[in-house]
């Protein structure tokens, strides 16, 4: 009977052609919604490299004041880190975890060879207690650093692999082609995805930044500070904070956030666009549901007479039921067959830079989906046309 | 119920316990009759028939359009059930059988030919004779292919195996159907005005075609026409008019 299935669909190609090309169309638009779909879940499902909870995270605005900036500033973190409540302080650059702020770079080289696109953060010594980040090789930076010739940097597994493979990247020096500055890593993190619950493990570099020497803050910059507070710690400590902010400052501007807050606000935003490739994803599906639910009703109702003759020859309910299944599955086999000939080659060209388990998970997923898409709408036709009376049928025609 | 068994034992009576006579009853048709229903008609196809189909018989129904000659061989065919009475084949009820057992015996027993072909114009000559082997799981592959290159040489199309019907004159046409019913090897030969579509000359040869398969192989025809001429060539012939058998 597959032989037999076989021989009908080849010689009916030419309207068979259509629905081959909807399915593989429909198996592609699936396969993109899967892609994203399964990318996202699976980046969630990876570490964060980081703790959120507990950190607050402030924006010191000191507006026209410009006496002694650098000192007041270094009295304030004096004084926060010497509040009751406070476990940690840290000064870092704009794009904290879970902001809608990038700074990213692709300035570090390695004996000539250039690093990825990466992320690049201003650290202190105090961000990887705020944040819990472990240097799984090497160090965090630390007063050892102070008067270092080269900047002291920790770089993620992520940016070490893309630039030195295997080896450890702990102690290699990174030059721009630029300028003459020059990078030294001291450390090495396994994972830091700031950007997002759903943002992947992209190379990230740690620059340390102390407000010492040279190094003040800018006189239009309005320094971003993360505060580890114990557990437990609410509005009381928070309003705390933003008088003291304001009582050494003399004046200064301060507001509080917590960083679960933002990451709520950063999930809401990244869920948005998920959400509406989803509807958008199930709108097509359903229109290609109903396409194939009336083309094979269609189908149907044009192959009545056949269905009455293959009743008559021997045919049971049942069986007409399965060869119009049958028949549905066989054109979805290869529709999906064109389809996977194209997805494959997203993990074979590494487009986009995914991992290739996710093209798997998402080719698999597609395929799934289309086969249960079809046989689903197959599964009332071919109802209908196993209830056909051959007698009626043979008539009619 | 044993479904082979009841195959296998339906057109044999010396398996059903009944005594072998010269010319048993192949069919029985007891007080048939058939009425459509709709919400405000009904409508009388037909009209308490008795009928006995003996083994080997060549039967001719005959009879206006709509008196119900199609409605009683669908009938006689197992593809329609009648409102009331009772079918025999072979001295057994078949009222009683479900849509599995009857589709296994027509695709053993009988074998249809129908006014206007019925062949599925996207097979092959050779793959639309396979047809009804299709059903049967105990036939290869290889062995059907045998079987229906047999059945078209006999009607003399083996040479047109690969074409398709459209390909084909209807006088071709109708013979790869009978191949397609011969395939089967039936031992009943149910044939729906098979020369109604075709001129005289083609429709000659359909005939002798049937009347070869007849005499020569021993297979039970009923027959319905419009062609007078065509009847009398067979062995007896029933009248119908309104859904009643006249003669």
């Amino acid at each position: 009977m597959i032989r037999h299935i076989f021989i009908l669909i080849w010689n009916r190609k030419r309207s068979n052609f259509l629905l081959i090309t909807e399915i593989l169309l429909s198996f592609f638009v699936l396969f993109v919604v899967s892609v994203l779909l399964v990318s996202n879940y699976y980046n969630y499902r990876q570490p964060m490299g980081f703790e959120s909870a507990n950190v607050w995270e402030s924006r010191v605005t000191p507006g026209l004041d410009t006496t002694d900036r650098n000192g007041t500033f270094l009295l304030l973190l004096q004084e926060l880190r010497g509040t009751p409540g406070v476990v940690a302080v840290t000064q870092t650059s704009d794009n904290t975890p879970f902001s809608f702020n990038n700074m990213n770079t692709d300035e570090y080289h390695y004996k000539g060879k250039q690093g990825p696109l990466t992320e690049r953060y201003d650290a202190d010594d105090e961000l990887a207690r705020v944040l819990g980040l472990k240097a799984v090789e090497g160090r965090w930076f630390d007063r050892r650093d102070d008067g270092a010739r080269r900047t002291p940097v920790v770089v993620n597994r992520k940016f070490a692999e893309s630039l030195f493979g295997s080896e450890s990247p702990v102690g290699k020096v990174l030059t721009n082609t630029r300028t003459p500055e020059e990078w030294l890593i001291v450390g090495l993190v396994d994972t830091y995805r700031s950007g997002s619950d759903f943002a992947a493990n992209e190379p990230a570099i740690f620059c340390r930044r102390v407000l010492q020497g040279d190094t003040r803050i800018g006189s239009r910059e309005d320094p971003l500070l993360l505060i580890q507070v114990q557990a437990g710690s609410g509005a009381v400590l928070e309003q705390q904070l933003v008088r003291k902010i304001a009582r050494v400052t003399k004046g200064w501007k301060a507001n509080m956030t917590t960083l679960e807050e933002n990451r709520q606000d950063k999930m809401k935003v990244m869920l948005t666009p998920l959400v509406a490739l989803a509807l958008v994803g199930l709108f097509l599906i359903i229109n290609v549901a109903l396409g194939l639910f009336g083309v094979l009703w269609y189908n149907i109702s044009q192959r009545k007479a056949e269905i009455g003759l293959r009743r008559a020859l021997g045919a049971t309910g049942n069986s007409i039921s399965g060869q119009f299944l049958g028949e549905m599955l066989v054109v979805t086999t290869l529709g999906v067959f064109g389809g996977l000939l194209l997805a494959v080659q997203f993990p074979l060209l590494g487009v986009f830079g995914l991992d290739p388990e996710v093209y798997l998970l998402a080719i698999a997923l597609a395929t799934m989906l289309v086969y249960v898409l079809t046989a689903v709408c197959a599964f009332q036709p071919s109802r209908i046309a196993a209830g056909i009376l051959p007698a009626v049928s043979l008539r009619e025609d | 119920m044993n479904f082979t068994t009841a195959q296998s034992n339906l057109f044999d009576p010396a398996a059903t316990g009944v005594a072998v006579a010269p010319a048993p009853a192949m069919i029985k048709l007891t007080d048939i009759e058939k009425v459509y229903q709709t919400k405000t008609i009904e409508t009388v196809a037909l009209n308490r028939v008795n009928l006995t189909i003996n083994k080997g018989e060549f039967v001719s129904i005959m009879g206006p359009s709509g008196c119900g000659k199609s409605t009683l061989l669908s009938i006689i065919g197992l593809l329609d059930e009648p409102s009331s009475g009772q079918v025999e084949i072979a001295g057994r009820p078949v009222t009683s059988y479900s849509d599995k057992e009857l589709a296994g015996l027509r695709n053993q027993k009988i074998g249809f030919v129908f006014q206007s072909y019925h062949l599925i114009n996207d097979l092959s000559v050779l793959d639309n004779v396979e047809l009804p082997l299709l059903y049967r799981r105990s036939v290869s592959g290889q062995e059907r292919r045998q079987r229906a290159h047999a059945a078209l040489d006999k009607v003399g199309l083996s040479a047109r195996t690969s074409h398709f019907p459209s390909q084909l004159s209807g006088g071709q046409r109708q013979r790869v159907a009978i191949a397609r019913a011969l395939a089967g090897n039936p031992e009943l030969i149910l044939a729906d005005e098979p020369t109604g579509n075709l001129d005289s000359v083609m429709g000659e040869e359909i005939m002798d075609l049937l009347l070869h398969l007849n005499r020569h192989e021993g297979v039970t025809i009923v027959m319905v026409t419009h062609d007078e001429h065509q009847a009398q060539k067979t062995e007896r012939v029933i009248r119908f008019f309104d859904g009643s058998q006249v003669s």
